[in-house]
């Protein structure tokens, strides 16, 4: 599968994401238990054949890195090419800010995307959760001729701010951005698979014009001059991370098997780092109702309609319900939890009490103690 | 390149006593304590040590082993200057090649490979015991004695001596007599079948056994004996620790719920961690009915029924309403809604029917046993495997 490379937009932090993404950008969000956002567009990117893959970075991306190394367990670590970190490189003094969009993101790595050899690129965000199957979108986009063809969402729960509306022939027509009527068109993951030639030359021309937005920019005009784009439906849940409200809930809607299936099918297996540990013990007096559990946990309290990474010690007589705890995190016995998100290593002593609200989690930023 | 120590890990033995869960496997490769392989346990220990280069000798069904252990990767053995090797027996030029006679024929076989590292001593393991050791300091105080041989020994009772190699000491200290078995033993120092030996010195002794006809080519039988004979410094390692040899069912099955005892044996511990190759899962999802109680589930497992003290394995199903007590369930092994599973061992990817029962409680009498299936069997709807049963892959039941 030469012909396809992927690029991997994974330098956003969004401040909805509140200190959940203080120390590391929206893609490497833990996730479910076990995994990290990027995980999702890795692997599906993997489990398609591609293993030539740039990821996109700006700042504060020590997290990211850590987590993906020489890119091993998405199988990555390859004699030529496989995956490379794309910090910014070249950038004009002038330039220290933000990336203000993803065209600029792209022109920032420039030297890499043109030294692409794949005719086919594939670009997806690193905070989109999803387990897609590209396979079939990119046999469709070779046979098709389309120059881009825009992946989109039959069931996309969160996050999803532009939608297509295509005409008879299936092509899109109009793009919309952020609209008030969600019945017209179809949701966008801002996934796509684009011709090599086609995008750089969009982003020559944004260069040109010192314009930055791959699709306020880029796209539109695109579509305004007639060029065909089509579109591929992706059938299962999907959500784009870009609030504690979408990250809470997507964590949570996992509890429920149907997306819970969708997500981790075992065709097309979600890789993630190497972590060997022990598996998790119950204690005598513990219970576990509609939970996720990871490895190497010891559970003595109670727990319910929680997500539990691994490493964390829950003590007797402990309560957490509607919680996600993550990596390395202590409660202690005679604890009362609910609706908290606790960040990496948090540790509450015994009998805390904090509670949070549906709409509202409550966030315990990364090795905080209690 | 020049190596201080290496480790040469028997994976060979066919693992008769495990009966229906190594039909088709080497007993190495027996899924154990829920996350890992028997052999996760010696090879975890060689990396945490500081040995990077281990040829493991492998002979029956070695398939799934050698994919299992694949480049070493998962216990960090994967160097450049070391690493771990699998080595089944060959053929050289102008032999007809055969297969690994005995333990000490097999370490004989691979001296070409050893002899590519030049070690000063070869750490001898065997790929069946259930501890966390730290060879480093055995091979420390091996040098320290100027020992030709130092054999890890564990302090036992002496009514459970007549079933070890009992080693006899002199007054110095070192080992004056070994006996295999011994109906009346004179000392309740077990030989735990773990020895470094200086190579140069080891090397000797297995071409002269190999030229003995009489020999059975064993390291406890023959080489040990041998080197005592010729009146060689061998010394006695103790180790003081959990130690298990897991060979027979019952013997697995405890050594499995000891892993419920973190008094035992801490697994939990991150400075002397056992690795393992594990496929990527979700984490284990446990149902609104569900009940576990001191037990250990791994990643992958779908639980809503009851589990009390067992074991289980990775990606393991767990219905509705089905009870599971004392068990020690195999990667993929499926009980279905209402079946029962009590003091048995499922091996992997066997379907337990709904409405079947596996095993029984211990009815005080010596009649109990764990029940047994291997790997790949139905169970059918309403069937009943009793105590002690052993029921094989291929058969219906």
């Amino acid at each position: 599968m030469k012909d396809f490379h992927g690029i991997i937009f994974a330098y956003n932090t969004f401040p909805e994401l509140r200190e959940l993404v203080k120390l590391r950008t929206a893609a490497s969000l833990p996730f479910c238990g076990r995994y990290r956002l990027i995980d999702f567009p890795l692997s599906s990117m993997r489990n398609a054949g591609i293993f030539d893959v740039g990821v996109i970075v700006q700042r504060d991306y020590q997290s990211l890195l850590d987590h993906i190394g020489s890119g091993k367990p998405w199988d990555m670590s390859r004699r030529d090419a496989g995956l490379r970190m794309l910090p910014p490189f070249g950038l004009p003094e002038y330039h220290k800010g933000n990336y203000t969009g993803t065209i600029e993101a792209l022109n920032a790595v420039s030297t890499y995307i043109e030294n692409i050899t794949s005719k086919y690129i594939v670009l997806m965000l690193g905070n989109m959760y999803a387990n897609i199957d590209l396979y079939e979108p990119m046999q469709q986009h070779v046979r098709s001729g389309a120059e881009i063809t825009a992946i989109c969402a039959a069931h996309c729960v969160d996050g999803c701010r532009l939608r297509y509306v295509t005409g008879s022939d299936g092509r899109v027509g109009q793009m919309l951005i952020e609209p008030r009527d969600e019945s017209r068109g179809v949701a966008s993951l801002e996934a796509y698979i684009i011709n090599r030639d086609t995008l750089l030359s969009l982003m020559q021309s944004c260069r040109e014009q010192n314009l930055y937005r791959f699709h306020k920019d880029a796209l539109s005009r695109y579509l305004n001059e007639g060029g065909r784009m089509d579109v591929y439906m992706h059938e299962g849940y999907s959500s784009i991370i870009r609030t504690v409200d979408s990250y809470y809930r997507a964590n949570m809607d996992m509890l429920d098997s149907v997306n819970r299936r969708e997500l981790f099918p075992a065709s097309r297996p979600v890789r993630t780092k190497f972590r060997e540990e022990v598996s998790t013990y119950y204690g005598e007096h513990s219970s576990s109702r509609n939970c996720l559990v990871a490895d190497n946990c010891i559970i003595e309290g109670n727990i319910e309609n929680c997500i539990v990474f691994s490493g964390a010690r829950i003590g007797k007589g402990a309560k957490l319900r509607n919680c996600i705890i993550m990596r390395r995190c202590t409660v202690g016995p005679w604890s009362e939890l609910n609706y908290v998100i606790a960040d990496k290593g948090v540790v509450f002593s015994a009998g805390t009490t904090l509670t949070g609200s549906d709409k509202l989690p409550t966030v315990v930023p990364k090795g905080t103690e209690i | 390149m020049k190596k201080n120590c290496i480790a040469m890990l028997l994976a060979g033995g066919q693992g008769s006593r495990l009966y229906a869960l190594t039909q088709n496997v080497a007993k190495p490769s027996v899924p154990f304590g829920g996350k890992y392989r028997i052999i996760d346990f010696p090879l975890s220990n060689c990396a945490n040590s500081g040995i990077d280069t281990v040829g493991v000798l492998t002979q029956y069904r070695p398939l799934q082993l050698n994919s299992y252990i694949g480049n070493g990767q998962p216990w960090d053995l994967d160097v450049s200057d070391g690493g771990v090797y699998i080595l089944p027996p060959y053929q050289s030029a102008g032999e007809k090649g055969s297969w690994f006679s005995g333990t000490a024929n097999a370490i004989y076989q691979n001296i070409g490979f050893i002899e590519n590292y030049d070690p000063e001593n070869v750490l001898i393991l065997s790929g069946d015991h259930i501890y966390k050791m730290d060879y480093s300091d055995m091979l420390r105080e091996h040098i320290e004695k100027g020992a030709a041989c130092t054999i890890s020994v564990l302090q036992v009772s002496l009514e459970d001596a007549t079933r070890f190699g009992i080693m006899n000491l002199g007054e110095d200290g070192y080992v004056r007599e070994f006996e295999e078995k011994p109906a009346h033993p004179k000392s309740d120092l077990a030989s735990m079948g773990i020895y470094i030996f200086n190579w140069k010195k080891l090397r000797e002794y297995l071409i002269a056994d190999e030229h003995d006809p009489d020999s059975d080519k064993d390291f406890g039988k023959n080489i040990i004996p041998k080197m005592l004979a010729a009146g060689e410094k061998l010394w006695p390692y103790r180790f003081s620790g959990y130690w298990r040899d897991v060979g027979t069912i019952t013997s697995l099955w405890d050594a499995n719920m000891d892993m419920l005892s973190p008094t035992l044996i801490n697994l939990y511990d991150p400075d002397w961690p056992i690795s393992a190759r594990s496929p990527i899962c979700p984490p284990h999802y446990t149902g609104r009915n569900a009940e576990i109680i001191h037990s250990i589930v791994t990643e992958g497992c779908e639980i809503d029924g009851h589990v009390e003290n067992s074991v289980l394995s990775p990606s393991v199903q767990i219905g509705t309403g089905a009870k599971v007590y004392y068990s020690v369930l195999m990667p993929g092994a499926v009980i279905e809604p209402g079946a029962v599973v009590e003091y048995a061992i499922i091996g992997e990817n066997t379907v337990v029917h709904s409405g079947a029962h596996v095993g029984a409680p211990p009815d005080g009498s010596d009649a109990w046993g764990v029940a047994t299936c291997g790997p790949d069997i139905e169970i059918r709807s309403g069937a009943t495997v009793g105590a002690g049963a052993m029921i094989y892959t291929g058969k219906e039941v």
